[in-house]
């Protein structure tokens, strides 16, 4: 079994962690950008950010500037993959679903 | 001035938790926390926005230690600033993660305490803190050092003796001795017994009482009431009433019960007394009397 395959247990902050990156699905956000979106706490965040990451839902990398030219430290950046993408899309789909049974 | 320099003091004591809580994820994976989490950090807006995220941060390793505390990163990827993106694998776990150790310490904890009741332990400690058993006697406290009671009220009492029987003189025998004090008579201690059952029988409306039918008003009886009043009377051995009668359960018409009231005014000396043993006595008891329409 992959690892793009493994389950990631879905609570509220998942959630919003997840519509975050689904406003615009090819954003490359930072965890500034997504606790701006969640309106999660920081302490709450990167755990989720880290456990996606883990499962394959999410890539990251570092952002390509120059720290010293730039005037500030450079970022990390996640991205949704494909797999993640679709996972994440068919788990809001079968809240719909749900929600409009 | 002091604004200024309350942030920058402020912002170093978050930078440095932050340092902190980057240092408790072991492995590269702390390197890349710290360096990531400064980025964001300089991103938050205000001196209570960046003290919450760095807390915030030291609250989250606790979580990644939990999760990611295995996962190793190539450390080309750490080094790396470029754009490549990297995934980070969860290994698999070593044996000592927290939560074995926690369950190691509980358990040592459970098998020292058990061991320590089986040796004794516990005796040894109930001998501390229990204190010797002492027996006290209470000495009575001296009657002169007690403040002398009250001086008993004494009230005057009057013996009327009585008469002295006369009695024919006894010729005595000259040569018998003569008594000079009165021999002293002892009462015998009688036990009480207990009283006797009283053969009780309770009185009522004797011979001659008046019928209600002679007391009913005649607005009652034109409007249809009736009713039963029971009535409460204090009568003497001899049938007489001894006070006023009273309602002690109302028929539901006033007048009615007024009327009932005279009635049993008017049955003085007509009543049965209440008899104890066949003697009459005085007594109080209720009795009904009932106003009814016949046709």
């Amino acid at each position: 079994m992959g690892k793009e395959n493994r389950d990631v247990r879905m609570s509220l902050q998942t959630l919003k962690v997840l519509e975050a990156f689904l406003e615009n699905p090819t954003d490359q956000l930072s965890g500034a950008d997504v606790m701006q979106r969640s309106t999660l706490a920081s302490g709450t965040l990167y755990p989720i950010l880290l456990r996606l990451e883990s499962a394959g839902w999410f890539v990251s990398r570092w952002e390509s500037i120059d720290p010293s030219s730039a005037g500030r430290p450079r970022r990390r950046l996640y991205r949704l993959t494909p797999t993640g993408l679709k996972r994440a899309s068919e788990v809001f789909a079968g809240f719909s679903r749900t929600v409009h049974a | 001035m002091t604004s200024e320099r309350t942030q920058g003091w402020m912002d170093g004591i978050a930078q440095g938790l932050i340092h902190r809580a980057a240092r408790r994820v072991p492995g590269a994976l702390s390197e890349r926390l710290q360096e990531e989490w400064l980025a964001d950090f300089a991103e938050q807006r205000g001196r209570v926005a960046r003290l919450r995220f760095a807390l915030g941060c030291y609250w989250a390793t606790n979580a990644i230690m939990r999760e990611h505390a295995a996962a190793a990163i190539p450390a080309a990827s750490v080094a790396n600033g470029g754009g490549n993106f990297v995934r980070y694998p969860k290994e698999e776990s070593t044996f000592f993660t927290g939560r074995t150790v926690t369950f190691v310490l509980v358990a040592s904890l459970h098998v020292a305490v058990f061991y320590g009741l089986a040796m004794g332990l516990g005796q040894t400690f109930i001998k501390a803190i229990v204190e010797p058993f002492e027996l006290r006697r209470i000495e009575p406290v001296p009657r002169s050092s007690l403040p002398p009671p009250p001086p008993p009220q004494l009230m005057p009492t009057k013996f009327e003796q009585p008469p002295p029987e006369v009695m024919p003189p006894i010729e005595s025998d000259p040569t018998e001795s003569v008594q000079t004090a009165p021999p002293e008579i002892t009462a015998p201690v009688v036990p009480r017994l207990p009283p006797a059952p009283v053969n009780r029988v309770q009185g009522g409306p004797g011979v001659g009482f008046p019928s209600a039918d002679d007391f009913y008003p005649d607005m009652s009886i034109r409007m249809g009431e009736k009713g039963i009043a029971t009535v409460k009377a204090c009568v003497n051995g001899q049938g007489h009433l001894t006070s006023e009668p009273a309602i002690i359960q109302s028929t539901g018409s006033p007048r009615l019960d007024e009327a009932a009231l005279r009635l049993a005014k008017s049955g003085s000396g007509h009543y049965r007394a209440t008899s104890e043993d066949g003697h009459p006595v005085s007594s109080c008891y209720p009795f009904r009397i009932r106003f009814e329409l016949r046709n």
